[in-house]
């Protein structure tokens, strides 16, 4: 399809350079129409707007998204028990969060393709340097408990949340990043951020990505589960702790009314027990389904499943500082032992994508896809060893938690090393032992020579940049310290643009390959399971779940 | 006790809710917030005093009452095992005597192997089996026991009838082996062949003088295992995603949630200690002997 100059000319009128810089790129091909859309979202530009330069620029329309269903359908959800009382400040859990997302509502949504939809910001924009973001608030959103969302509940949310003294979960997503008494009100329907550095992806940071992030009256003080207020598609009928919660349609919404008259959410503390009822016809829905767990249902014809590539993964950590895995060499060999094509066709079902001992996992469109992947080569490790003065083998310990598919990993990877003589002993434990006060000297997680932690889903790796790897970060569990890292972590993460974050992903993939403090082995996709006939069910790989537009056929 | 134990456990509380990937001060706020960074001996005492006052505690994980949810728990607890109780013991002991009466032939035999078979599955095969074949291939009876708000005695009969289905097998072979045993030695003992010779009917020797002496050990277990039936069902609890206090007081350990805790076992401690009492009872009921002790 040809291009459209004079029609991109108009729509060019007005934007930023940096905008400008990002039409560039599609129009020159340097970016792809799917890294277009999800780094134009993120600057703030609207999906519509995007989809017309888009057409311009000889790309066709964009897909339109699923028909509508039928309405009045009550849905019936199958999920984990929220681990603790449901409170926007402190909530940790896939079960709360869940719930919670029912009712109240982000400023923007990370969706399923992690490109960011607007909700209640109609539109954001950074500064020229990132360091300011403004958010433009939607008018006429009205709470269940009756007021109009302005920009004083904005702030409160957000504040509250990056507080130190509010025993709040988003603090270390906001740690370094904004303080507290940082999010400004401009008018009632304007909010301003100003960061502690530049950042090129804070708006995942006040997105559905950081599932604290909702916003909720000023007033708030505590107590959340007598009010379940929000602003969202669906109200509270009834919650019930360890039980479930259900919930009615919102006729007050700003948006398109949710199809559903009723949803009702049943809490298991197993998977088994969940995959029989939804077998036996009690539940629609499995809103996190493990892979391992879910063999069973994954090829039967009465359920469908939904695969999201995400970027959640097991971390393999060994220490630097310390031992035989103090030697670059030694970490590069053992990584080489891993068969990454086994591991995701295998072990994982076909439900991964082989990971490149980074964070960057091939979703984030910032990911240098031209760095090699790392292959299965038993006689380069061995090598490696000879050279670092480790040929005839050593032992030591494996330390992980008893999580998921952690456990098989493990022995798989004990299997491999065995080849360049390294006998690994493991030592699997409980998650509360493994992960134990989560401080260095009291954490075996944070202590162990060598680990395997389970890592959730982001819609960008600024997280697993920072904590995991930094020299000071408070998770960086492989004892890495390394300057130059520091530094290009500290740049990807002030960029705004994306073939800058590109080029410095690139630089850190390479660096992370060279160095190898972790070993990413796959990054595994997030599955929903639903019944036949169910449709209009919108899961994100943060355990969230949107069904305003779910019905039963 | 608990309250030590759970201390010693690593972890605490503010990371527990959290999770480990929490920034340091939010937890430390936390656990401020919950007052659970206090001495322990202060701790101790407090909780001890609220406890004796009636009150006991608020839960940490929840920031709710402990109070309902340990009752809710027991009540559901204690209507599975009813159902559980009533099914398999007077089936139990009918299996037992049956297979005394057939001693030694193929009815024997078969109680006794078959019996014991299914006690040494673990509930969690039979229960997944049991759910398999009724929940999702006949769909005659739902998975989950929980019965919807407001259901009358039969619906919740009808709910909580598979997840009695396992617990009854555990329990069959066991009370059946006992009851066959004690049946066996007292058609074996001189009083029965007394009664026999005197002309008693056959019905009433068995009724009358067989079976008093024979249920004896039988009411011990019986009693025994009620512990087990309230306190001990965490993974029934979970197959069928029923609210008992088993898996109250195994998410409560997880959470290091102590109020839920120390209160749940407590009440566990009162059932144990009323279900000894009420088999004291019926033993003296059964057997003169204890009773005309006593009074002498």
């Amino acid at each position: 399809m040809s291009k459209n100059y004079r029609i991109l000319d108009l729509l060019r009128r007005g934007r930023t350079p940096l905008e400008n810089h990002l039409i560039d790129g599609l129009i020159d091909g340097r970016i792809s129409r799917r890294e277009f859309v999800r780094h134009g979202s993120l600057l703030g530009l609207s999906l519509p707007l995007l989809g017309r330069i888009g057409m311009a620029a000889g790309f066709g329309a964009a897909p339109s998204l699923a028909r509508a269903g039928a309405p009045g359908a009550t849905i019936r959800v199958g999920s984990s028990v929220p681990a603790a009382a449901i409170d926007p400040v402190t909530i940790a859990d896939a079960g709360g969060l869940l719930v919670m997302q029912q009712v109240a509502e982000f400023l923007c949504i990370d969706g399923p393709d992690l490109v960011l939809k607007p909700a209640l910001a109609e539109s954001w924009s950074p500064n020229t340097d990132g360091t300011v973001w403004t958010f433009k608030l939607r008018k006429g959103v009205k709470f269940h408990s009756g007021g109009e969302m302005k920009a004083d509940d904005v702030v409160a949310s957000i504040d509250r949340l990056a507080d130190p003294a509010n025993s709040s979960n988003a603090l270390s997503v906001f740690s370094g990043i904004l303080q507290k008494g940082a999010t400004k009100k401009v008018d009632d329907y304007t909010v301003e951020f100003h960061l502690d550095a530049p950042n090129g992806n804070f708006p995942y940071m006040v997105s559905s990505d950081n599932y604290n992030a909702v916003i909720i009256p000023a007033s708030y003080k505590g107590g959340y589960e007598q009010s379940f207020d929000g602003t969202g598609p669906f109200k509270i009928e009834k919650y019930t702790p360890k039980v479930g919660a259900s919930f009615v349609r919102n006729d007050d919404y700003w948006g398109e009314k949710a199809l559903p008259d009723r949803t009702e959410f049943t809490f298991f503390t197993d998977i088994q027990p969940q995959i029989l009822a939804l077998q036996g016809g009690q539940i629609d829905i499995i809103n996190q389904m493990p892979v391992l767990a879910g063999v069973a249902v994954l090829n039967d014809p009465n359920v469908e499943v939904i695969s999201l590539k995400s970027s959640a993964h097991q971390q393999l950590h060994m220490h630097c500082d310390e031992g035989p895995t103090k030697d670059a060499r030694v970490r590069r060999a053992i990584a080489l032992c891993l068969d990454r094509e086994k591991l995701a066709a295998g072990l994982m079902k076909g439900r991964a994508v082989l990971g490149n001992d980074s964070p960057f996992a091939a979703v984030y469109p910032s990911t240098d896809t031209s760095v090699p992947q790392r292959k299965q080569d038993i006689a380069q490790a061995k090598q490696l060893m000879e050279a670092a003065g480790a040929g005839k083998g050593f032992k030591m310990t494996l330390t992980t938690e008893r999580y998921l598919e952690i456990p098989e990993y493990a022995q798989l990877i004990q299997n491999w090393v065995k080849e360049i003589g390294i006998e690994l002993e493991l030592n699997i434990l409980d998650q509360s032992a493994y992960y134990g006060d989560a401080v260095f000297g009291k954490s075996n997680w944070l202590d162990s020579a060598m680990g395997i932690t389970d890592y959730g889903h982001r819609g960008v790796p600024n997280v697993y940049l920072a904590a995991p790897l930094k020299s000071d970060g408070t998770w960086n569990a492989a004892h890495f310290k390394n300057k130059d890292y520091d530094q290009m972590a500290a740049s990807y993460i002030a960029a705004l643009d994306l073939e800058a974050q590109k080029a410095t992903a690139g630089k850190i993939q390479k660096l992370l390959l060279e160095e190898t403090p972790v070993i990413f082995g796959y990054f595994y996709d997030y599955l929903t399971a639903t019944a036949k006939g169910v449709t209009g069910v919108q899961p994100t790989a943060m355990s969230q779940l949107f069904l305003e537009k779910a019905s039963k056929g | 006790m608990v309250f030590l134990g759970g201390q010693v456990l690593p972890g605490n509380v503010g990371r527990a809710i959290l999770g480990p990937f929490a920034d340091q001060r939010a937890v430390d706020a936390l656990n401020h917030s919950l007052g659970v960074d206090r001495p322990l001996l202060v701790q101790y005492g407090s909780w001890i005093w609220n406890f004796l006052h009636g009150d006991m505690g608020t839960s940490y994980v929840f920031r709710a009452p402990v109070a309902p949810f340990v009752i809710d728990a027991l009540g559901n607890s204690m209507k599975l095992a009813l159902v559980a109780f009533v099914l398999v013991v007077p089936i139990g002991i009918l299996g037992g005597v049956i297979a005394a009466l057939n001693f030694n032939r193929p009815l024997d035999r078969i109680i006794s192997l078959g019996g014991l078979s299914v006690t040494v599955l673990p509930e969690f095969v039979t229960g997944i089996i049991l759910i398999l074949i009724f929940g999702v291939w006949l769909r005659w009876l739902p998975i989950a026991a929980a019965w919807p708000k407001g259901a009358g005695f039969f619906t919740q009969l009808y709910y909580l009838t598979l997840p009695s289905l396992p617990l009854f097998l555990v329990l069959f072979g066991y009370i059946a082996r006992m009851a066959r045993s004690g049946m066996i030695e007292a058609l074996d003992s001189d009083y029965t062949r007394t009664a026999v010779l005197k002309g008693l009917p056959w019905r009433m020797v068995i009724w009358r003088h067989v079976l008093r002496n024979a249920l004896l050990p039988t009411i011990t277990v019986i009693a025994t295992q009620t512990g087990y039936l309230i306190g001990g069902l965490v993974v029934i609890e979970t197959l069928f995603r029923y609210q008992g206090i088993g898996s109250l007081i195994f998410t409560a350990a997880r959470g290091k949630d102590f109020p839920m805790l120390e209160a749940g076992i407590l009440t566990i401690g009162i059932v144990y200690a009323v279900a000894t009492l009420i088999a004291d009872f019926l033993y003296s009921v059964l057997n003169p002997r204890i009773r005309l002790g006593a009074e002498q």
